[in-house]
Parts: C-alpha cells; sequence; structure tokens
C-alpha cells in the first residue's frame, strides 16, 4: 500500500472517526492540516481540488482520494472482515448504521459545531431535539443489545459501525447533553476507550 | 413500600449500570452527584463537585480505592477525605478537605440516595420487593415532571419505586428518579425468572411510556434530517 495521507482537522469529530480508525488498525498517515476554524480552510480552492464538496476528512489511499468520514471507514475497513463483516445480515447492519451516522445522527454533529464555534448551545431548537432523538436511537439499540449479551453495535465484536457512532456520542457533552442520561451509551463508551489502539481527541477526557 | 419522596430515598441507577472502579455522574431534584464504585464493589454517592476547584468528581476516575478528579489528580477515599495531591506527592492532605458523601443503599438491583441525614426507613428494611431477584432491564431519561410519569406507570401517590402488575407480563419494579422539575430517570427490573423476550418487551414499554409522557408535557424528540 502506498504511503497513506489524511487530510485532518483537530477539533472535526468527522475527522476524528478517521484517526481513531487508523489507530486501531495500527496505521500511518501522513497528515494535513486543514484550518477549519477560523481559516475556513475548507472552502479554499486548494482544497476543494482535493474533495469537490468540502467535506473533511479525506484520506489518499493508493492515490485515491476517499471524501468523508463513513467512506474513510470502509475503505480503510476493506478485506477485514473483522471490522467489516462478510455475513450479509451483518454487513447489512453495519451499512444501516453506517448510513445512520452520515444521516440522521448529524443533527447531532452540527449541534456540537453550533455551541463550540457559533455561540449556539443551550437553545431548545429543533436542530437540539433531533440531536438528542438521534443520540436516543443509539442508546435505545444499544440497551435492547446488551438483553442479548451484546455489547458492541452490530455482532460479537467492535465494527466500523461502533467507529462511525462513537466520536459524536462520546463528544455530546460538549453541546450540554450529559451521559446520566444514557446508561447504555455510556458502557459502550467504555467499552471503546477500553480497545487496543483507542485514541482521545480534545472534549474526550484523557486518563492517563 | 415506604419509600417516600420527600425527605426519603432516592433510585439513582440500576446497580449494573455502574462496574466496579467507574465513576458516573446522576442528578437528584437539580442535586447534581458523583456516583462511583470502589474495587472491593462498594458504591459511593457524593455531591458533584471537587473541594479543590470546583471540578465535577462524575468526570474523574478511580484509581486505588479512590476516586480521582480529571483536573488536577486530587485522590478522595472511601470516607470523603483527600489522601493524594499530584502535585505535592510528600503532603499528607488535612482531613478538612473533603468530598461531601450522602448516605447510599444498594438494593433490588437499584443504588438509591438520602437526601438528608435523617431519611426514614431504609430501601433495604422494605419487605414487599425483598422476596424475588430483580434483573436489570434499562434506564430511560423522560423529559416529563416525574409525578405525571409516576401517576401513568401507576406509582402509588408519593411512591418513587413500586411493583407494577400491568400493561407487560409479569411483575416489574419501576423506580422513579426526579431528575428536576421536568425531567426524570425511569428504571425498569423485571422480577425473575425472566426470559430475553420478556426483558425486550419490557424495554419496549418503557420507550412507550417515555413517548407518551413526552408527549403529554409537550415534548417531542422525533430524529430525521435537519439543516
Amino acid at each position: 500500500m502506498s504511503a497513506l495521507v489524511l487530510y485532518d482537522d483537530e477539533l472535526d469529530e468527522d475527522c476524528y472517526r478517521a484517526r481513531l480508525f487508523l489507530s486501531f488498525l495500527g496505521l500511518q498517515a501522513r497528515r494535513v492540516v486543514v484550518d477549519v476554524v477560523p481559516g475556513g480552510e475548507q472552502d479554499s480552492a486548494a482544497f476543494r481540488a482535493v474533495s469537490p464538496a468540502g467535506v473533511l476528512p479525506v484520506l489518499r489511499i493508493e492515490g485515491q482520494a476517499v471524501c468523508g468520514a463513513e467512506a474513510v471507514l470502509l475503505a480503510l475497513a476493506h478485506g477485514r472482515a473483522e471490522w467489516l463483516p462478510e455475513g450479509a445480515v451483518d454487513f447489512a447492519r453495519v451499512a444501516h448504521w453506517l448510513q445512520f451516522a452520515g444521516g440522521p445522527l448529524r443533527a447531532a454533529v452540527l449541534m456540537r459545531r453550533a455551541s463550540l464555534f457559533a455561540g449556539a448551545g443551550d437553545e431548545q431548537s429543533a436542530r437540539r431535539r433531533a440531536a438528542v432523538a438521534a443520540l436516543r436511537i443509539v442508546e435505545d439499540h444499544l440497551a435492547h443489545r446488551r438483553l442479548d449479551g451484546g455489547l458492541w453495535v452490530v455482532g460479537e465484536g467492535p465494527t466500523v459501525a461502533d467507529i462511525a457512532l462513537f466520536p459524536t456520542v462520546a463528544l455530546c457533552r460538549d453541546w450540554g447533553e450529559e451521559h446520566s442520561a444514557y446508561p447504555a451509551l455510556r458502557r459502550w463508551v467504555r467499552a471503546v476507550r477500553a480497545l487496543p489502539g483507542f485514541v482521545t481527541m480534545p472534549g474526550i477526557p484523557d486518563y492517563g | 413500600m415506604s419509600v417516600t419522596g420527600d425527605g426519603g430515598w432516592y433510585p439513582l441507577m440500576l446497580s449494573a449500570d455502574l462496574e466496579p472502579g467507574t465513576a458516573a455522574g446522576s442528578t437528584m431534584l437539580g442535586r447534581d452527584l458523583a456516583v462511583w464504585r470502589d474495587g472491593l464493589g462498594q458504591a459511593h454517592v457524593w455531591d458533584d463537585r471537587c473541594p479543590h476547584r470546583g471540578m465535577r468528581l462524575s468526570l474523574g476516575f478511580v484509581r486505588e480505592g479512590a476516586l480521582a478528579c480529571l483536573y488536577h489528580g486530587w485522590r478522595f477515599g472511601a470516607d470523603g477525605r483527600c489522601v493524594h495531591i499530584p502535585a505535592h506527592p510528600d503532603l499528607s492532605p488535612p482531613g478538612t478537605i473533603r468530598a461531601a458523601p450522602l448516605r447510599v443503599a444498594e438494593c433490588w438491583g437499584l443504588i438509591w440516595a438520602a437526601a438528608t441525614d435523617e431519611s426514614g426507613t431504609l430501601p433495604e428494611d422494605d419487605p414487599a420487593l425483598a422476596a424475588v431477584p430483580w434483573v436489570p432491564v434499562r434506564s430511560l431519561r423522560i423529559e416529563a415532571p416525574w409525578q405525571g410519569v409516576a401517576g401513568a406507570i401507576g406509582l402509588p401517590e408519593g411512591e418513587l419505586a413500586a411493583v407494577l402488575d400491568r400493561d407487560v407480563d409479569g411483575r416489574v419494579l419501576a423506580a422513579l428518579l426526579p431528575v428536576g422539575e421536568g425531567a426524570c430517570m425511569l428504571h425498569l427490573l423485571a422480577a425473575e425468572p425472566a426470559e430475553v423476550a420478556r426483558l425486550h418487551d419490557l424495554a419496549d414499554w418503557g420507550q412507550d411510556v417515555r413517548a407518551r409522557a413526552e408527549e403529554r408535557a409537550g415534548q417531542v424528540f422525533l430524529s430525521g434530517a435537519v439543516a
């Protein structure tokens, strides 16, 4: 495999999805820093030449630029059955949660960005309600998984579905949502944190 | 049962949701609490405030039988007294530096805290629930006043926990933590023996209770596309 290149913003939870998975896989990537706040570099002509929609992260893999967290996770997971199950049912489940991470869960991603970078944290907006609702969907899923003896989002071990969901859940305090309201998520967050190769980002406590 | 809402014992969380060596947050009638379990399995409940700089202790971590604050690493032992200050490792911290412990009880698969030192009957002393082991199902956060939820699920007036025998098969222990004026946590447990399918039904019933209570309270949380 030729050298991996990651276009990365330290404070962006989507970029953290990619960094986290790279770390779990023990892979190194050359890091190109994109200054989103306050630089706005995601809209620069130079970056749009790499990522036409201005989407972060971008992973250059075998010369191909892959844009967006879920796409990066899939590209890295290709051929690794432990992270991307090959069985039809579990593969379908992972696909379901990747779509959820890129769809309804965006409400929580946007909520965090607004709170951190636009000073809009505590209002009872439609966006906040949609963000809480998205967290609840994951909470409810994991509460039911637990009753079956399951710890992970899909199957018997961590998959890219866990990595796609983890940053947004772990960072929800950034927009004022406490983990005490989500016991199933709290338990799962601890499990992800305990995986070999786990790395944090600003906003996720590092117990040392 | 004798657990009452005023000045009594409050069900903070399921015992199963506090693993040994971990800390969690809870809120009891607006009072923020740090709940942690030491390596021996004993649960502790303190006000969620480090005596040093006011940091939330619930964000801390358990080391060597003590709860360590995430901010500067000050450690507090089971009695709340500071036992270690990393910046002054040779100092024996004075006994006046201490976290504020609450009375704790653990029974029926739940962790309870007393709001005052004069709280009445200990939860362990209640005979109504001692007869059968309880299997934890789940807890749900409900954005609605606890009184409305208590009435909807059939808790006796003024009680925060009771055995229910309705809506779902078999006996259910429901316990309600008033988080604040407009929010509560509903804890659900099933009487043994409990088949897995029944536990799922009970978890679904909890989601149904949550949806209906929030609708009555005008709090609707719908996921979907947002801009």
